[in-house]
Parts: C-alpha cells; sequence; structure tokens
C-alpha cells in the first residue's frame, strides 16, 4: 500500500457512541445514518486497528460523507481526533484523544439526499496522536454545531481513513 | 404570562429543527441564528397577542376553559389549518 490507498472504511454501524453527546444511529431510505444535532456538539467514535501497510510517514486523510436532513443551504463543520490505544500507551480508563483538526464552514448541498466529501488532513506524529502501524486506536468525529450555521441534523454516511 | 425563558426558546428551537429533520423538511436558506430569531418573535407576538385571543373567545369558553386548555385549542386550530402534526 501506498499514498493515496484506502486504510480504513467506518460505516454508522461502526459508531460507538460517547456516554454523553453521542450522534444517534438513524436509518435515511434504509441507509444507516449518523444523526449530529443542529444545537448541541455531538459525536461518534470508531475504533480500529492502523494497518500494518501504513507507511507511517506521509500522514492521513479522513473522508467524512455527510448529508444533511433539511438544510439545502449555509454551512457545516466538522472536526476529527485521533486517540492513541498502541502497546501500553493509554490506560483506556481514561480519554485522551489529541486536538482536533477540522473541516469548517463547507457549504452544504442544494439538496438535502445529496452525500457531500469533506476530508481533514493529518500529519503523521502527534497530529495524529502518534498512532503507529498495527497500534489499536479510536477516531472521533464531532460536528461543531456551536460554530456551524446550517440548520437541522447532518447525518454521516461513511468515514474513511486514506493514506495521505 | 411573560415570554418564554430563554432556555425554553432554546429548547423549542432545537426541537423544531430536530422534528424538520425527522420530516426532511427543507427550512430553505434559513440560518440557525436566524430561525432562532424567528422563534423568538413567535413567542413574543403570542405574548402580545395572549389578551386579545382569549378576549376574542366566546363565553362560556372564555371563563370556564383554564388557560391551557384555550392554549390547547389553539394549538388545534392551527394544526389543523396548515396540517402540522
Amino acid at each position: 500500500m501506498a499514498s493515496g490507498d484506502t486504510l480504513l472504511i467506518f460505516t454508522p454501524l461502526h459508531n460507538e457512541p460517547p456516554s454523553a453527546n453521542f450522534a444517534t444511529l438513524d436509518m435515511r431510505n434504509l441507509h444507516p445514518v449518523l444523526d449530529f444535532d443542529a444545537t448541541t456538539n455531538e459525536s461518534a467514535v470508531f475504533s480500529a486497528v492502523m494497518p500494518r501497510n501504513y507507511a507511517g510517514t506521509t500522514g492521513v486523510t479522513v473522508y467524512l460523507h455527510y448529508a444533511m436532513s433539511s438544510a439545502v443551504a449555509n454551512t457545516v463543520d466538522w472536526d476529527v481526533a485521533f486517540e492513541r490505544i498502541g502497546d501500553q500507551q493509554l490506560d483506556i480508563d481514561g480519554d485522551s484523544f489529541a486536538a482536533v483538526n477540522s473541516v469548517d464552514n463547507t457549504t452544504v448541498p442544494g439538496t438535502t439526499g445529496l452525500v457531500d466529501i469533506v476530508n481533514v488532513t493529518f500529519a503523521d506524529g502527534a497530529d495524529m496522536d502518534s498512532v503507529a502501524v498495527g497500534e489499536g486506536f479510536r477516531l472521533k468525529v464531532t460536528r461543531d454545531a456551536a460554530s456551524d450555521d446550517a440548520a437541522g441534523d447532518a447525518e454521516l454516511v461513511f468515514v474513511e481513513i486514506k493514506e495521505t | 404570562m411573560a415570554v418564554l425563558p430563554d432556555e425554553d426558546r432554546a429548547a423549542v428551537w432545537s426541537q423544531f429543527m430536530s422534528d424538520a429533520s425527522g420530516d426532511r423538511d427543507t427550512l430553505g436558506a434559513v440560518t440557525k441564528a436566524e430561525l432562532r430569531a424567528a422563534i423568538n418573535v413567535a413567542d413574543d407576538w403570542v405574548d402580545t397577542n395572549a389578551s386579545a385571543f382569549n378576549a376574542a373567545l366566546p363565553l362560556p369558553s372564555r371563563n370556564e376553559l383554564t388557560a391551557k386548555q384555550k392554549a390547547r385549542l389553539l394549538v388545534y386550530v392551527v394544526e389543523r389549518r396548515w396540517e402540522v402534526t
């Protein structure tokens, strides 16, 4: 595998909801989606092991595939963060997500059922909480509803992690 | 009765968008902030016109129904007029 290759894919069914302010599993024409509220910042969390074919040099790009429930105008903001679990790196009794990287002010699709794809890049190292090949980690996706202005829920459809 | 407290208006705002999302009811080009402003105005209007609505009700309903019952009556009429459920 090399730069530009897909490392991991998550769907709404992989979500491990946080204990509070969690995105809600829903169905849209039988497509599983995660609904993110318009007024409260809500999150979805996904767990995985970094594939052995990750080169560990160029970092990763996280692609978010989303649709809007009712908005056909204005913008949506997303925050993404990594948490390294690793080999005796994290006491999993507590959370330790690194600082978020954001993709902000994305104008939503003009039709609510259309799925838009945005991306957030992470440099290898501390930017992605130093997750290394073969290490367990979690990825948190948050809608920054406090900052964006599109009315109604945002629906997460897919998440892809690609080697940058 | 005074206007709704800010937290109640915020709850209405959140519920309105949540219900619209559930219905896939597009909200045009209105931002969240603009929608909140509309909710504030709607609450202000209800507060301003509550007395006039009450005065318009015929007797004996005006005297016999409680304030909550009168409000429910208005809600039912509005819902039926615009087919809002």
